[in-house]
C-alpha cells in the first residue's frame, strides 16, 4: 500500500510542499541546525548575520519555498525597519550624527539598526528554512519515533488540526451576528461590546467537544502501553545523525567565540 | 507529571481559543492582543503548569503557521499561565473584582517579562502600534528602556484585564457537568 | 455468558434526575441489536455506558453496574477496554482523533498506540480501509472530509481496534439518504461475529441493521423483541409516528428482511396494507 503523505494544502500552515533535499532531511537534523543559526544569529556581528541570512534565504529559494521567504520577511522586517530608523537612526540620542536629506541623523543608530535587522532576519530566515520544509507530521513522527511524549505531540497536531474548522466556525458566528444587526464598524465602545458577542458562542461549541474527543483518544488506546508503533517515520541516516552530534557540539564553541570577538 | 486526557483536549481546544480569539480581535479592530484567553481558561481550570504549557506551545504554533518571530515571545505567555494558575490556586478567580485585579497583576509582571526581549531582540520596536508611543515617548526625552516599558505596559494592563475577564465570564458559566471533572477548578468555586 | 450485562443500572447527570431508571440488558457475543426511542429517552446515556464511556469523574451510577464477560469496566485494562467495544457517536467531526494530519494515519493511529507490530497494524487498517471503501481518500486530512466519509472514516479506525462490539449513537443522523445508504450498505460487510449495537431515534436505518430491537422509554426499557413486535408495539407508532411505522412496515414486507443494506422506494397503499398486517401479526419478522 502506497503510504500516505500530507499534501500540506489543506491548512494554513507556512510549509510549501516539495521534495528538494531540505525536504527530505531528517526533521530532527533541521531542527539542530535551526538551533545553530538562531546562536549564531546573536553571535555574529551585523555582517555575519545579514551574510547567514541571505544564506539561508538563498538555501529556501532552491528548496522552492522563495515566495514565503519572501512575504515573511518583507512583512516582518519592513514595520521593524521604520520603527527602528525613527526610534534609533533620529530620536534615541546615538552619536556620529550627520545631516541627510535635512535629517539630523546618527550613523551609529543606523549601524544599530543594521545589527537589530540582521540578526531578525537571521532568526526568521533559519526557522523559515525548518518550517517551510517540513509538514508538522513529518515532524511529529519523526519526535514520535524517537520517544517523545505522545501527549506533547497530540498538543502540536490537534490545534493545527482543529484550527482551519474553527476559524470557519468563527466566521460563520461573525455573519450571523451581522445579519442579526451586530455592528463591527462603529465606536471603540460598540465593537468592545461586539467582541464577547462574537467569541462566547464560539468557546462555549469548543469547549463542549472536550468530554467526547477526550473518550474517542481513550477509546483508541491512547498512552494504553508505554511506547506506541509509529508506521512510515522519517528517514534517518548515520551521516544526519553525526552531523546532529557535530553541530550540538559546536555550539558551546560558537557561544565562547562570540563572547571573545567583543 | 502526566495530565490525564481530558486536560490534553482541553489545552488543545485553548491553544485553538487563543489563535481564533485573537483573531476575532482583529476583525473587530480592537487595539489589543486578546490572545491568551485559552491559556488563563486552562490555568483557572486545570492549574499553573498546565497553563503555562498552553502558553508556550501557542506561540509555537504561531511560528508554524504565520510568524516564527512570534515564537521568541514564548516566555511571556508561560509567564500568563503560570501567573494565572498561581492567582486561581489563591482564590483570586472567584469574583469579578479579584479577577481585574489577577488581570492587573498579569498584565504588569507579564510586561516586565516581555521587556528584555522587546528591548535586547529587537531594538525596543515590535513593528506595531506600541511602537508609535514608544518612538513618541523616545521624542520626548525618556530614555528607550524606559519608554518600551510604559509603551507596552499601558497596552498589556489593558489586554491582561480584559482577558482574564473574559475568561472568568466563561467559567462561570460553564455546566457543573463540565467543570466538575477539573478538581483544580475548585479553587476558583465561591 | 453474555458479553456485555447491564444489571439493573440506575444513572443521571444531576442528582434526582434519573436518565437511565433501572436498566437491565444482556447482549451476547454476535448479537446486532438496536436501541430506539425519543430525545431524551436516554439512549445515548445507555450507548456511552454499554461502551464503557461511563461512569466517568463524577459520573457515577447510583445503583447496579455494566459488567463486559463478567467484569466492571473499572476492573479492566485500557487496552482490554479498546478491544472490547468501539463507539462511534452522533457528529463525525468530534469522532477523529485529533492527531492525525491523514485518513491512512487517523486509521493506524489507534493500533499502533497499542504497540503492535507494524505489518499488523498496516494488515488491520487495509482491512478496515477495504470494508469501509475508504482506498481514494487515504491521503486526505480527515477533517476536510464530508460529514458521510468521516463517519466512514470513524468506523474503519473504530475496527482496526478489532473489537468484540462496535456501538454506534445515530450514525447517520445528519446524513442525506444517499449517504446514509452507503453507510447501511457498508454495515453489511461488518465481520459476522461483530456484537453491534445501533442507537437511532429514526427506525429505517435500524430495521435494516438489526434483529433485536429496544424501546426505550423515560429512562426505562418499555420493550425488547424481534422486528414486527416492536412495530406493533403501542409506544412505537405514539414515539416515531403512523407514517414512519407504515413506511418500515412496507419495507419490511416488501423484503422480508433486506440484503444489502439499501432501503428500497417505499408505496403508500403498499404501507398502509402491511401496517394493516403488522398489527394483526400475519408478517412474519
Amino acid at each position: 500500500m502506497a503510504v500516505a503523505r500530507p499534501s500540506g494544502s489543506d491548512h494554513a500552515l507556512l510549509y510549501v510542499p516539495g521534495t528538494s533535499w531540505l525536504h527530505r532531511l531528517n526533521p530532527m537534523t533541521k531542527l539542530v541546525a535551526v538551533l545553530w543559526i538562531a546562536v549564531a544569529a546573536f553571535v555574529l556581528p551585523t555582517a555575519g548575520t545579514i551574510a547567514l541570512a541571505g544564506l539561508a534565504a538563498a538555501t529556501g529559494i532552491l528548496a522552492g519555498a522563495g515566495k514565503v521567504f519572501a512575504r515573511r520577511l518583507a512583512f516582518t522586517l519592513t514595520p521593524l525597519t521604520v520603527a527602528l530608523f525613527v526610534v534609533h537612526g533620529l530620536l534615541v540620542g546615538h552619536g556620529n550624527q550627520t545631516d541627510w536629506f535635512g535629517l539630523t541623523v546618527s550613523r551609529d543608530g543606523i549601524a544599530f539598526m543594521f545589527h537589530i535587522l540582521g540578526r531578525i532576519a537571521a532568526l526568521l530566515a533559519g526557522s523559515l528554512l525548518f518550517v517551510t520544509t517540513t509538514h508538522p507530521a513529518r515532524l511529529l513522527k519523526a519526535l514520535d519515533s524517537k520517544g517523545f511524549p505522545p501527549g506533547m505531540a497530540y498538543l502540536i497536531a490537534s490545534p493545527l488540526l482543529l484550527l482551519d474548522p474553527f476559524t470557519t466556525r468563527a466566521r460563520a458566528i461573525r455573519e450571523a451576528q451581522s445579519a442579526r444587526g451586530l455592528d463591527l464598524n462603529g465606536s471603540l465602545m460598540t465593537r468592545i461590546r461586539a467582541f464577547p458577542a462574537l467569541l462566547m458562542p464560539l468557546i462555549t461549541l469548543a469547549l463542549a467537544d472536550i468530554d467526547h474527543r477526550a473518550q474517542v483518544l481513550d477509546g483508541r488506546g491512547f498512552r494504553a502501553v508505554p511506547r506506541r508503533t509509529v508506521l512510515d517515520p522519517p528517514p534517518d541516516s548515520p551521516a544526519q545523525l553525526w552531523a546532529r552530534r557535530l553541530i550540538l557540539i559546536s555550539i558551546p564553541f560558537q557561544i565562547a567565540g562570540g563572547l571573545l570577538w567583543r | 507529571m502526566r495530565l490525564d486526557t481530558r486536560t490534553l483536549v482541553l489545552m488543545a481546544v485553548a491553544i485553538v481559543i487563543n489563535v481564533v480569539v485573537g483573531q476575532i480581535a482583529v476583525w473587530v479592530k480592537l487595539p489589543l492582543y486578546v490572545d491568551a484567553v485559552g491559556t488563563v481558561l486552562v490555568a483557572i481550570l486545570a492549574g499553573p503548569i498546565a497553563g503555562a504549557l498552553t502558553g508556550v506551545l501557542t506561540n509555537l504554533i504561531w511560528g508554524l503557521v504565520s510568524d516564527p518571530t512570534a515564537a521568541a515571545f514564548f516566555p511571556v505567555s508561560m509567564v500568563v499561565g503560570l501567573l494565572a494558575g498561581w492567582l486561581a490556586r489563591i482564590g483570586w478567580f472567584r469574583s469579578i473584582g479579584m479577577t481585574v485585579a489577577a488581570g492587573a497583576v498579569i498584565g504588569v509582571i507579564s510586561t516586565i517579562v516581555a521587556i528584555p526581549i522587546i528591548v535586547y531582540m529587537f531594538g525596543g520596536v515590535t513593528g506595531a502600534g506600541t511602537d508609535f508611543a514608544t518612538a513618541y515617548l523616545v521624542a520626548v526625552g525618556h530614555e528607550l528602556v524606559r519608554s518600551v516599558a510604559i509603551a507596552n505596559l499601558v497596552q498589556n494592563l489593558a489586554d491582561k484585564i480584559l482577558t482574564c475577564l473574559l475568561a472568568w465570564l466563561i467559567v462561570k458559566r460553564l455546566p457543573l457537568r463540565f467543570s466538575s471533572g477539573f478538581a483544580f477548578f475548585a479553587h476558583s468555586k465561591v | 455468558m453474555a458479553l456485555i450485562e447491564v444489571d439493573n443500572l440506575t444513572f443521571g447527570y444531576e442528582p434526582d434526575a434519573p436518565v437511565l431508571d433501572g436498566i437491565t440488558l444482556e447482549i451476547a457475543e454476535g448479537e446486532r441489536i438496536a436501541i430506539l426511542g425519543g430525545n431524551g429517552s436516554g439512549k445515548s446515556t445507555l450507548a456511552q455506558w454499554i461502551a464503557g464511556w461511563l461512569p466517568r469523574g463524577a459520573h457515577k451510577a447510583s445503583q447496579g453496574e455494566v459488567r463486559v464477560n463478567g467484569t466492571t469496566w473499572q476492573g479492566l485494562d485500557a487496552r482490554t477496554r479498546t478491544e472490547t467495544v468501539q463507539f462511534v457517536g452522533q457528529v463525525p467531526m468530534q469522532q477523529l482523533s485529533g492527531f492525525a494530519f491523514t485518513v491512512w494515519d487517523e486509521i493506524v493511529f489507534g493500533p499502533g498506540n497499542l504497540g503492535l507490530p507494524p505489518d499488523e497494524i498496516v494488515a488491520r487498517a487495509e482491512r478496515a480501509v477495504a470494508m469501509c471503501n475508504l482506498a481514494h481518500l487515504l491521503e486526505r486530512d480527515p477533517f476536510s472530509l464530508s460529514g458521510g466519509e468521516q463517519q466512514r472514516l470513524s468506523i474503519a479506525a473504530a475496527l482496526a481496534m478489532q473489537p468484540r462490539a462496535l456501538v454506534l449513537d445515530e450514525p447517520t443522523g445528519n446524513f442525506d439518504p444517499e449517504s446514509r445508504d452507503i453507510l447501511l450498505a457498508q454495515m453489511a460487510d461488518l465481520p459476522g461475529g461483530l456484537t453491534t449495537i445501533w442507537c437511532d431515534v429514526a427506525l429505517g436505518p435500524p430495521l435494516v441493521v438489526a434483529d433485536r430491537f429496544l424501546l426505550l422509554d423515560e429512562a426505562r426499557i418499555v420493550f425488547d423483541g424481534d422486528a414486527r413486535a416492536f412495530l406493533a408495539h403501542p409506544r412505537t407508532r405514539d414515539i416515531f409516528g403512523l407514517p414512519a411505522v407504515a413506511e418500515v412496515a412496507a419495507l419490511l414486507a416488501k423484503a422480508g428482511r433486506w440484503p444489502g443494506g439499501i432501503l428500497p422506494p417505499f408505496d403508500l397503499d403498499e404501507a398502509v396494507a402491511a401496517f394493516g398486517a403488522v398489527m394483526e401479526g400475519t408478517i412474519p419478522a
